[in-house]
């Protein structure tokens, strides 16, 4: 006979991943082999919420871009929601985005920024959904992860380092750190998996070459 | 011919102009009429459809006429519809239907001219577009049925009465000809609907509106068209109208998509007086091909899906706050890339795009909107890069570019201005 409450478990994860065959979420390899080994489905959590912890313009977004790049290969969009600075096209085409799939969004407040990055998530066309906001609450947090669930897309919050210290309902925390050639990146939080404590992984950026 | 009359009495003209747009899509001969029993008043309160060419296009002429009468249910107007092979005889049908007080969704169907004296024949009189004098007479004649007027004697009507009684009755039993002038649509598409009272909430609009959209899905269908681009105008009538710019992410005609979006305008819109009147202006078309591969290339479900969440986030944000990136051909750096509006036209967005250099040196992925001048860095972890260009525009540059680290870690994208010396700070390597 089946243990009541490992099959509730199972179930209930099978639930939060979207996923009926299996254990496994699904996941958008990162393109850094030191990530997808220790990332539970192998790359970046799909129809799930990460949030990077980091300070601005330390490669926090080239971290993402090759799963990007695949991502609108495979026709899917992307959504770019405040972000600090204007992107520059021409590192973004070097990386292999296809820019007609980017939109860049300008919300005139937090609160219209939370609405729009919800309304993107729940899109299953755009394959990422990637915000800064300026402040999000617990609830509306749950509230994007829901959306992303619904969208079954890749979402990424961009929030300062200060933020690891509230708890989020996302399923990946990483906080990231510059480094010599590239990023240390220090798990904070992973759904589903007890974090030892070798949590720190490195990651080497080319800064733009390709 | 097949001719159907759609009568609506007490419609003011506007508004069955408006209809007559929206009538084109079934039928490319619309004609606005008199179909009242008594011709004695000017204005046209009638619709006429001459289908006998749009039965194939639309399946059959019986899934054609539910189609008509479902669209306008929709659009809440009261009214009887009559289907012959002549306009008289539909208008008679029409007249019947909407005295009789029959479910007026239910047309009075005659689909040949041996149907419609056998459809008539027993219907009173008084049903006759006649002049009153000449019903009279007819009555006192001791006739009481349109049946027993048809079969008298066309010599006798022609002398007993003014020569439009026996022509009506000819043009009604399709004996000789009724021309009727074709309506025209116009090239651009302006609405106007004149309140009685006041509106006070600008969710009270909402009902007119789908009407609008309505008719106005309508005449694109009619034109075969589609709009990339409409104004509401909300009049009131001390102050300036408010105005609502509207526009989509692609070409659509979709009366449903059309009023989600408006409604996300409305629910933005702070009301400063109450609204007297509404015009509906349609600035931007697109022609039929461009709709077709539009709407039909690729997988249609998901396109659909990704331009209404586009269309619901432009509306809630404003058109200016969606933005696009595009490659430019020029080795300036703030030159080679350009930030557009999100909805611009396809045509403009693609002539002007350049492609990548392979083999340019990289760049960082944020720019500043400006440079900021910065103090002489320290730590150069890469560079010189020369960029010189713009001698022919004005904005001559010559600049040697370095990687540099910031205070926390950080790389920052600088460069040396050759012709003051300064240093300025223009990209991170995010």
């Amino acid at each position: 006979m089946i243990d009541r409450t490992a099959l509730l478990q199972q179930l209930s994860r099978v639930c939060r991943s979207g996923h009926a065959d299996g254990l496994l979420p699904a996941a958008q390899p990162t393109g850094f082999d030191a990530l997808d080994t220790r990332l539970p489905g192998g790359g970046w959590p799909l129809g799930a919420l990460t949030e990077l912890l980091s300070a601005c313009g330390i490669g926090e977004l080239q971290l993402l871009l090759p799963a990007l790049r695949a991502l609108t290969r495979c026709g899917r969009h992307l959504a770019w929601i405040a972000p600090p600075y204007p992107p520059y096209a021409p590192a973004l085409a070097r990386h292999g985005i296809a820019l007609k799939q980017l939109w860049i969004l300008h919300p005139r407040d937090a609160r219209e920024t939370l609405w729009a990055t919800e309304q993107a998530l729940r899109c299953p066309s755009f394959g990422a959904v990637l915000a800064w906001p300026t402040q999000a609450g617990d609830k509306s947090l749950r509230r994007l992860q829901l959306a992303a669930e619904a969208g079954g897309n890749l979402g990424v919050l961009y929030r300062p380092v200060a933020a690891a210290q509230n708890a989020s309902p996302a399923a990946l925390r990483l906080l990231l750190h510059p480094a010599d050639d590239g990023l240390t990146v220090q798990f904070h939080k992973m759904r589903g998996v007890v974090l030892g404590s070798a949590h720190r992984v490195h990651c080497a950026l080319a800064h733009g070459i390709a | 011919m097949l001719w159907l009359c759609i009568h609506l009495p007490h419609l003011p003209p506007a508004a069955l102009t408006r209809l007559a747009a929206w009538a084109y899509q079934w039928s490319s001969h619309v004609s606005l009429g008199q179909a009242d029993a008594a011709q004695v008043t000017g204005t046209p309160s009638s619709l006429w459809l001459e289908l006998s060419a749009s039965g194939g296009l639309f399946g059959s002429h019986i899934t054609l006429l539910a189609n008509i009468e479902t669209e306008l249910t929709q659009l809440r107007h009261r009214f009887a519809l009559g289907l012959a092979p002549t306009p008289e005889g539909a208008a008679l049908l029409a007249r019947a239907a909407a005295d009789a007080q029959l479910d007026t969704h239910d047309a009075l169907r005659a689909w040949s001219l041996a149907e419609l004296r056998a459809r008539i024949a027993p219907l009173p009189l008084g049903l006759l577009a006649l002049e009153a004098d000449v019903l009279q007479a007819l009555h006192g004649a001791g006739l009481r049925t349109i049946g027993q007027v048809l079969s008298l004697p066309a010599a006798a009507m022609a002398r007993r009465f003014e020569p439009g009684a026996s022509r009506h009755l000819l043009q009604l039993l399709g004996e000789i000809p009724d021309p009727r002038p074709a309506w025209q649509p116009p090239p651009i598409y302006r609405t106007r609907v004149d309140f009685d009272d006041d509106l006070h909430d600008s969710l009270a609009l909402l009902f007119p509106l789908q009407r609008l959209l309505q008719e106005f899905q309508g005449y694109l269908r009619a034109t075969d068209r589609a709009v990339q681009r409409f104004t509401l105008q909300l009049l009131h009538r001390r102050t300036p109208a408010s105005r609502l710019d509207i526009g989509l992410s692609q070409p659509g005609r979709d009366a449903v998509q059309l009023t989600l979006l408006v409604r996300e305008h409305l629910s933005r819109l702070v009301l400063t007086a109450p609204i007297s009147a509404l015009i509906l202006e349609a600035l931007e078309f697109v022609s039929p091909g461009i709709v077709q591969t539009d709407f039909f290339g690729g997988d249609a479900q998901k396109l659909q899906d990704l331009r209404q969440t586009l269309d619901r986030l432009a509306s809630r944000l404003g058109p200016q706050q969606m933005q696009c990136l595009e490659l430019r051909a020029d080795h300036r750096p703030e030159y080679a890339a350009a930030i557009v509006t999100a909805f611009t036209t396809g045509a403009t967005r693609l002539a002007t795009a350049a492609g990548i250099e392979p083999h340019q040196p990289p760049r960082p992925c944020w720019l500043l909107p400006e440079p900021r001048r910065i103090p002489a860095p320290t730590a150069l972890l890469r560079g010189p890069e020369r960029i010189e260009g713009g001698w022919w525009d004005g904005d001559d540059v010559t600049r040697d570019y370095y990687m540099v680290r910031g205070a926390d870690g950080e790389r920052l994208w600088v460069f040396q201005d050759l012709h003051d010396g300064h240093w300025y700070l223009q990209g991170l390597w995010a």
